[in-house]
């Protein structure tokens, strides 16, 4: 196969010196061991809180904190791993995959193998394996996403299919045919842990419930909210990154829980570079970029305003989110595609 | 038959990086190692990515698309997304000049 075909920089016509690419490019295990140590301690701040609000009401609120906590890194963590780049040692970076990913609720090779064309063909319609809703997102769209319901009831399928060996054709579009043996071991091994979890929890233990299961589904909606932003009102088939794809300004905590991901624009324009280069890239070729949209909890009350305006068929046009001109309408709209996870 | 074919001055490839170079339809990446000059084919055996503008860290290539790696020396695919081995090309110097045998 030749011809470059890929969304990246060079469809979205950016243009970047090579040797500081390079340099913002170059391999460490420092930055992603110190993320990590702060993620431990982290979680281990938060868990103690949790540990403490015991039998009181204060529990929901510390067990939503520790949630976040849990679920927003482990979400990052597992895409950063599926590119490799968190870590120079390999080994590492492939531990930690598979810890990101058990606790995203994806099987790592089926998450690597389905990022692959989420990359090569960025919010293509009927090519681009990780759109998770149909757009334009309505209402219902957006419950659906944010709870999780849309994410669990995908990945579900897909591990039952995977586990036993029978392959959609979707999977079998982006895995080549000698890696599924790995897709279905994977996903039986991913299975034999969420059991055994349940299976401690079925037999009286706490400590899984308290400290992994709860605080998964509750920090979900949040890592949920982080990840609808990356793409959502934006352009459908476009060769252009910048028109597909959404940076967003958000603060330290957001963009240490994040990875650095706020900056998705410039992660899909080069993803080689690892998630400690991005904010660097992010400001060399800024002059090139359209705008961060604002921070994450308004782009999300904007999102959120627009897909009830959708549903109630009123003007979608957003105060000052960037959206596709084929997002925004007086009133009423046309279905422009179907979630390819679903 | 195969044939020595001119590619560039030594000079022209940095060390720790790669050149594309095209030649009689096909494309190669010719590569400046801590182990030396090595010349692979030009696109990732993954999808239609050529590696121009991957990462060379010692005598490992990543592509720049999906982050596959190979082994520049022998070609070999080390780490998913890649798992079919590029070609490798021999490669010579004279005079300053790099020669690739096609
Ligand atoms: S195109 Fe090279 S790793 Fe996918």
């Amino acid at each position: 196969m030749t011809g470059n075909i890929a969304t990246n920089a060079a469809s979205s016509g950016i243009v970047f010196d090579r040797k500081k690419l390079k340099a913002l490019a170059k391999r460490s295990d420092r930055p992603g061991l110190i993320w990590l140590a702060q993620w431990v301690v982290l979680l281990t701040v938060t868990g103690w809180i949790v540990y403490l609000t015991l039998g009181s009401w204060w529990l929901l609120p510390a067990m939503m904190v520790y949630g976040t906590v849990l679920t927003v890194p482990a979400y990052a963590l597992s895409h950063e791993c599926a590119h490799g780049t968190a870590f120079r040692t390999r080994w590492l970076n492939e531990a930690c995959l598979w810890l990101g990913s058990l606790i995203y609720f994806e099987e790592p090779h089926h998450r690597r193998y389905s990022h692959t064309r989420h990359h090569t063909y960025t919010w293509h319609v009927g090519k681009d394996s990780q759109m998770p809703f149909d757009t334009p997102m309505t209402f219902r769209g957006w419950l659906l996403e944010t709870t999780g319901i849309a994410l669990f009831s995908y990945e579900i399928r897909v591990f039952a299919l995977n586990a036993l060996g029978r392959f959609s054709d979707e999977t079998r579009t982006f895995t080549p045919v000698s890696e599924l043996p790995k897709l279905k071991w994977g996903a039986r091994a991913c299975l034999a842990v969420y059991a055994l979890l349940t299976a401690l929890v079925a037999s009286g233990s706490v400590w899984p419930l308290y400290f992994i299961l709860l605080p998964r589904l509750l920090g979900g909606p949040v890592m949920l909210l982080f990840t609808l932003i990356q793409h959502v009102e934006l352009q459908e088939n476009s060769p252009s990154i910048l028109e597909s794809t959404r940076s967003f300004r958000t603060g330290c905590i957001g963009r240490f829980l994040y990875m650095n991901m706020n900056n998705h624009v410039e992660h899909h324009l080069y993803p080689l570079v690892p998630f400690h280069g991005l904010p660097a890239l992010s400001k060399a070729i800024a002059d090139q970029l359209p705008e961060p949209d604002p921070g994450f909890f308004r782009t999300n009350w904007e999102v959120f305003q627009v897909v009830l305006h959708r549903s109630l068929g009123r003007s979608t046009k957003a105060p000052s989110l960037r959206q596709a001109p084929n997002m925004i309408t007086a009133g009423g709209f046309d279905r422009l595609s179907k979630a390819s996870m679903s | 038959m195969s044939e020595w074919v001119r590619v560039c001055a030594a000079e022209e490839i940095d060390e720790e990086d790669l050149i594309r170079f095209d030649h009689g339809g096909c494309s190669f990446a010719v590569y400046n190692t801590e182990k030396g000059f090595f010349a692979t084919d030009g696109y990732c055996s993954h999808e239609a990515q050529h590696l121009e503008d991957g990462l060379v860290m010692g005598t490992v290539i990543e592509c720049p698309l999906h982050q596959g790696r190979f082994e520049i020396t022998t070609g070999k695919a080390l780490s998913a997304p890649v798992c079919v081995d590029l070609q490798t090309y021999p490669i010579k110097l004279e005079d300053g000049d790099i020669f690739i045998r096609l």
